[in-house]
């Protein structure tokens, strides 16, 4: 069961104002870059806080605020040690490991700040977050490039359902947009020249850097009932793969992705047809659009031409380890207004590149409430290395 | 029907030598891998392992991994390819930091040189979930893979999840570990700076004049596979990866929890998954870092976990002999306790000298003891502790293959 959500995006703060914002075709794309424009970390933190943590830290604690603010939880809801941490991310600290590498070679070693390892380190958003609101069960940071915050959330659910928790506090942060990884993602020719995110169009041309953070609370069904808690909907299935084809090439057939989502349907109990919405990974890079609609016309078969498919990258960038969570707290909130929101800057199609990608403009989910029925979703998540990580989910 | 996890191949390289017998073996012998103030890897020369294709594409941390994988996969009797629908076979290793040495070496280039002078291999190369996707790709393994992080017990945590997996049905077998290599001057800088890491270069854990960690690097990797299937194909069953626990200490972000409730919980309820009473416990694979605060709370956390039984159980480091592994010390460490267990000897913890108060376990000092005789046909039972900054606590109790081979694991 979801019952908190939690974004910082550069759509802005909260889930809500990305949510409405999306649905109304606005852009957080400045200058090339999605950055959290709104997001001022003093008016969340204190200034200790603020010195202590690497921005995708901060990022996390405030959507994790967010989420568990929403899941109205008090002291007693849950003993503490039967709820987990598990926070996705792509590079952690990457902002602070540069710049403490800056004052090495221009100051000297022992100018580093004693807290640079405890800043940089990619486990510090999870490990931050539990100490936070005291979450004393299982606790780690899970890293598979841009499918990390999908993996995070696919693990939170196999550990409420071994039993291992009874609620787990689960997402992606990143906050990448440094010098190293700007140059470092350009020279591989992932990034979008022209700045303007194009996912699906025949003009695409790289993906857009960006950041942002989105945490969802899981509860075990039963607890969560007796517990009076307000249900937002439900992470029903969770696939994951690899391709093992190349480290930052997905393979071009979409076999591996497929197979993520035919895995996760099928942990879910429902088929292709039952599909209404897929959230795709939908990069704006030449290689991943084609691979992924490759992947979803193997995974729906013929559903796949029905369902209408919109990228969020194509409003705020690409968030990298985040992406996955963040595009998982769209797609709820998607299916529970049933509708499909547009995927940005798409008008000039290209051969094969053949599905409803929802263009420019939101629409409705046009099987939404048929026999009483909530609408399913599903949100893909790929990253370099070959993973590929797809959740099913469904609104309350 | 609960599915049950085996170990049926293991590989490290390490300070003490590449592969993991010779890792045991000098452990036990009371060597030493520790140089200069560092526990390198010095035995390990990439060239004798891989091509100049592929260790110009890996960081050395995805090196150390991919040649510990292929010894664990060759120890299982995978040579020809995973005997499993690939589909099924996953790919989980832990690290800390991941390719910190790239990161490094990267901004210094782009500082001296510009942006356009960094490497094409740059984010490959530094990426935390490399080590997981190339081993994946060596082995053509389509299952789930991913890393996990969580500082000093990223190993531990990546082999629970893998066991995880198993138990749950997603997958059938799984590679699965850690890898480190962060011994760059930035990560000597950062790890000083922070006060962690011993400035003597002695590492000494449990013993009065400990004062910090030596920094190792190394990788250490498991072959899990689902016990039916295991014996289905005639697997030689190392040992049974019994039970896990995972909890967090909520505490502090460096420093961890004094009473060492959390790390004691982790430990409890490896033992319960593993249907294990603390009594039937016959050696402690210790996180024993050799730093002030982790060997006290860590024998704290012992003796609130074992009860009485804490002070009877041989309690050793292979930190004092290696270092500390950072990410790959759950892994490094899971493998030594197998090969301990299979032995039947407690290897030592070395340059233990001087006792202090409340310090007071059977840490094994310098000369290896043997283990207790095997109980009722059963193998021996080991618990191998794993404590990270962010108050991360991993703990894996494991099961070696009885020596009879007659009620195996």
């Amino acid at each position: 069961m979801i019952t908190g959500v939690g974004a910082v995006t550069p759509l802005g703060l909260g889930a809500e104002q990305m949510h409405r914002r999306w649905v109304d075709g606005v852009s957080g794309i400045e200058d090339g870059f999605g950055r959290c424009g709104e997001f001022e970390p003093a008016d969340h933190l204190t200034l200790k806080a603020v010195r202590r943590t690497d921005r995708f830290t901060q990022l996390a604690i405030v959507a994790a605020r967010e989420a568990l603010t929403q899941a109205g939880w008090e002291d007693s809801s849950f003993a503490s040690n039967r709820v987990g941490c598990v926070i996705g991310t792509g590079v952690g600290g990457l902002g602070t490991l540069e710049a403490q590498h800056d004052v090495m070679l221009d100051r000297g070693a022992e100018r580093v700040s004693p807290l640079a390892v405890p800043m940089m380190m990619s486990n510090a958003a999870a490990g931050v977050v539990a100490m936070e609101h005291e979450l004393r069960g299982p606790c780690w940071a899970v890293a598979s490039a841009c499918a990390s915050g999908a993996d995070a959330i696919g693990q939170a659910l196999r550990m409420i359902r071994v039993g291992s928790a009874d609620a787990c506090v689960a997402g992606g942060s990143e906050a990448g947009v440094t010098p190293l990884f700007v140059a470092a993602f350009t020279k591989l020719g992932a990034l979008s020249p022209s700045g303007i995110p194009r996912p699906f169009d025949a003009r695409r041309d790289g993906y857009v850097m960006a950041e942002g953070a989105g945490i969802v609370v899981l509860e075990e069904e039963q607890a969560a009932r007796e517990r009076g808690a307000q249900v937002l909907g439900r992470v029903t299935g969770y696939g994951a793969t690899a391709d093992a084809h190349h480290l930052t090439a997905p393979d071009p057939t979409g076999g591996g992705a497929a197979r993520a989502m035919g895995l996760a349907m099928r942990d879910a109990g429902i088929g292709p047809e039952d599909i209404d919405y897929v959230n795709a990974h939908g990069t704006g890079t030449p290689l991943n659009d084609r691979a992924e609609t490759a992947a979803i016309k193997l995974a729906l078969g013929d559903s796949a031409a029905r369902v209408p498919i919109s990228s969020l990258k194509s409003a705020i960038g690409h968030p990298l380890g985040a992406s996955g969570a963040i595009e998982a707290i769209a797609t709820l909130l998607a299916l529970r207004d049933g509708i499909a929101p547009p995927t940005l800057n798409h008008d000039t199609a290209e051969d094969g590149l053949d599905l409803d990608y929802v263009p420019a403009v939101a629409k409705p989910l046009s099987r939404a409430g048929d026999d009483g029925r909530r609408p399913i979703g599903i949100s893909n998540a790929f990253g370099f290395g070959g993973h590929n990580a797809v959740l099913c989910i469904e609104p309350a | 029907m609960t599915r049950r996890v085996v170990i049926t191949g293991v590989g490290a390289v390490t300070p003490l030598g590449v592969g993991a017998p010779i890792l045991y073996e000098r452990w036990e012998a009371g060597c030493s891998g520790i140089d200069e103030r560092f526990g390198r890897c010095s035995d390990y020369e990439p060239a004798d392992h891989l091509t100049t294709k592929e260790i110009r594409r890996a960081d050395r941390y995805t090196q150390l991994a991919v040649v510990a994988a292929r010894e664990a996969v060759g120890d299982a009797g995978w040579d020809g390819g995973s005997p499993y629908d690939p589909e099924r076979v996953g790919s989980i290793i832990g690290t800390g930091i991941g390719g910190l040495s790239s990161i490094a070496d990267q901004r210094t280039l782009i500082r001296d040189r510009g942006s356009e002078s960094v490497s094409p291999l740059a984010v490959p190369n530094m990426m935390a979930n490399a080590a997981a996707g190339v081993i994946a790709m060596d082995h053509v393994l389509k299952g789930e893979c991913y890393a996990v992080l969580s500082a000093c017990a990223s190993g531990a945590h990546a082999i629970g999840a893998a066991k995880r997996s198993i138990e749950y049905g997603s997958l059938d077998a799984c590679v699965t570990g850690g890898s480190e290599a962060a011994i760059h001057p930035y990560g000597v800088t950062i790890l000083g700076q922070m006060g962690a890491t011993s400035t003597t270069g002695l590492s000494c854990p449990f013993d009065a004049r400990r004062e910090g960690f030596v920094i190792g690097e190394g990788a250490g990797i498991l072959v899990l596979e689902e016990e039916e299937a295991a014996r289905a194909r005639g697997a030689d069953i190392l040992g049974r990866l019994a039970g896990y626990g995972a909890t967090g200490d909520a505490y502090h972000v460096t420093v961890p929890e004094p009473t060492g409730s959390g790390a004691a919980a982790a430990i409890t309820l490896a033992l319960a998954e593993a249907e294990i009473a603390p009594a039937d416990v016959d050696y402690v694979n210790a996180h024993g870092t050799s730093t002030p605060l982790n060997d006290r709370s860590e024998t704290a956390a012992i003796k609130l976990a074992l009860g009485d039984h804490a002070m009877a159980v041989p309690t050793s480091s292979l930190k004092s002999a290696i270092g500390h592994l950072v990410g790959a010390a759950g892994a490094v460490e899971a493998v030594a306790t197998l090969l301990a267990l299979r032995e039947g000897m407690a290897p030592p913890t070395i340059n233990y000298e001087e006792p202090e108060e409340g310090l007071d376990l059977d840490y094994v000092p310098n000369v290896s003891k043997p283990l207790r005789s095997e109980a009722n046909g059963g193998g021996r039972i080991g618990v191998t502790n794993s404590f990270g900054f962010g108050g991360h606590n991993a703990v894996l109790c494991l099961r070696a293959a009885a020596a009879n081979g007659g009620e195996r694991a």
